[in-house]
């Protein structure tokens, strides 16, 4: 692999990207912005438009850079370039994780605004000291920033590995509407769960095993997709 | 090393509906080799084998003396590729890829660059969507050719491209063949291959069945397509035999 021409992969969907971006940034920037004036319209004004930028991002990434190369033909041209597959493979996988995570992270702040703790006031009745609350506040932020890009890898891999709009949009929607339905309705009354959730709530050793069992699961998605795209015989 | 700027020994690859069964393929220094044969012939693929687009599943392809795929980066830094199945970024301009291109290749040239513009008649400010077809064909030859690069693979450049454009590329590729080692390229247009190859091949299902000096072939006062349909006429007598 090459550093410097990944580098100008990565670049190059980035600009191809840009306007897209700017879109999705300021939609993001708007949504915080709803949220910390407060008040019932505003909170879900804004959690109704960090979660379109989420999911608005991730199919976006997903049919243009990813998949659109492919169906535009413009595969063939960057494969013509000095690049091994791997490269491509790499700048893919980048290129996708660096142009979700700006739009996402500013989303995924109104999301932790909009926690159902009251979390400067807590922080204030704890009477813990300011790092104390930086590190807990980072780590609520981790998880919930983790979680989505978690959800973001298992799409990007179905994207990659099966290069099929119809599958992908199938994971993408599978994974909204039935697994996030399942997360969200049936999950927390699950006895187990529940203590799981009180736990990460109080900052216990749940937060940081979460957060690490999301690192973890994001590194074997990036290994299993980067594993099987140097198994394949066709790159265009 | 070599004399051959490309070499394919045993190529083989399956695929579901068609295979390509052991080809054997030169290309030596300073020549020119044209393919023909019908859509399925098995002449695309058999390119992009030789551009690592497509892994063979047996044999052996070596570029300018490196073998592919180990030597991937190096041969694609010497080889200009344009595929009539290949293309640009629509919402950007020529300059951008121009950009790209050179950020991506040592050999990028951009005295050659301007000159191929001003043949072509580009505006290198231009969007690529705003491009006819010609046009789009002309800005990836460009780019394929300001990279100085020793060999030039087209597969089917000229493919739905009006005669004037043909025309065009056709004189430019004729006058700058002394710019590179080797040029293989693929056609349906046996007046293409006349024109610019000095060697030709006859892919027909997955197999070459001819392989010769273009005068060689020319010599009965046949045009190549009518050559072409005899050899594949006398291959379906022999079976029937």
């Amino acid at each position: 692999m090459n550093i410097r021409t990944i580098a100008r992969l990565v670049r190059k969907d980035c600009w191809l990207m840009r306007w897209p971006l700017a879109i999705y940034i300021l939609a993001g920037l708007a949504g915080l912005a709803l949220t910390v004036m407060g008040g019932r319209v505003g909170r879900s004004a804004g959690i109704t438009l960090a979660l379109n930028v989420l999911i608005g991002v991730s199919f976006h990434v997903m049919l243009v850079p990813v998949l659109g190369e492919r169906e535009r033909k413009t595969l063939a041209f960057v494969m013509s370039l000095p690049v091994t597959p791997a490269d491509t493979a790499v700048g893919k996988v980048v290129a996708a994780f660096t142009l979700f995570l700006i739009p996402a992270t500013i989303a995924a702040t109104t999301l932790v605004w909009l926690s159902p703790i009251d979390i400067p006031a807590a922080m204030a009745a704890a009477h813990r000291p300011l790092w104390s609350h930086v590190l807990g506040t980072l780590g609520y932020y981790a998880v919930v920033l983790g979680a989505w890009l978690l959800f973001f890898s298992v799409v990007l891999a179905a994207a990659i590995v099966s290069e099929s709009v119809g599958w992908t949009i199938a994971v993408l929607t599978g994974l909204l509407f039935v697994f996030g339905n399942f997360a969200l309705q049936i999950l927390p009354t699950l006895h187990g769960v529940a203590r799981y959730l009180r736990a990460l709530g109080r900052g216990q050793a749940a937060l940081p095993i979460t957060i690490g069992c999301e690192a973890v699961g994001i590194a074997l998605i990036v290994a299993m997709v980067l594993t099987l795209q140097g198994r394949k015989t066709s790159f265009v | 090393m070599s004399d051959c700027a490309i070499q394919m020994r045993g190529i083989r690859k399956v695929y579901p509906r068609f295979a390509l069964r052991g080809i054997d393929l030169d290309v030596p220094d300073g020549t020119v080799l044209g393919l023909i044969g019908p859509n399925g012939a098995g002449k695309s693929t058999l390119l992009r084998i030789l551009m690592g687009l497509v892994r063979a599943d047996a044999g052996r392809v070596t570029v300018l003396g490196r073998e592919m795929p180990a030597a991937e980066r190096w041969i694609k830094a010497r080889v200009g590729f344009v595929s009539e199945d290949m293309a640009l970024y629509g919402a950007a301009t020529l300059r951008w890829h121009m950009q790209l291109v050179r950020d991506m290749h040592e050999g990028w040239d951009d005295r050659r660059a301007s000159e191929l513009l001003e043949s072509f008649h580009l505006d290198p400010e231009q969007r690529v969507r705003g491009l006819s077809r010609g046009q789009q064909v002309k800005a990836l030859l460009l780019l394929a050719m300001a990279r100085r690069a020793d060999v030039l693979v087209l597969d089917e450049p000229t493919a739905g491209l009006d005669p004037l454009v043909r025309h065009e590329i056709l004189t430019l590729l004729y006058a700058s063949r002394s710019e590179r080692r080797a040029l293989i390229f693929s056609s349906h247009y046996g007046d293409d291959v006349a024109t610019l190859a000095d060697n030709v091949a006859f892919v027909h299902d997955g197999r070459l069945i001819a392989h010769a000096p273009v005068h060689e072939l020319l010599g009965g006062g046949k045009s190549l397509e009518k050559v072409f349909l005899d050899r594949v006429a006398g291959l379906k007598c022999g079976r029937a035999a």
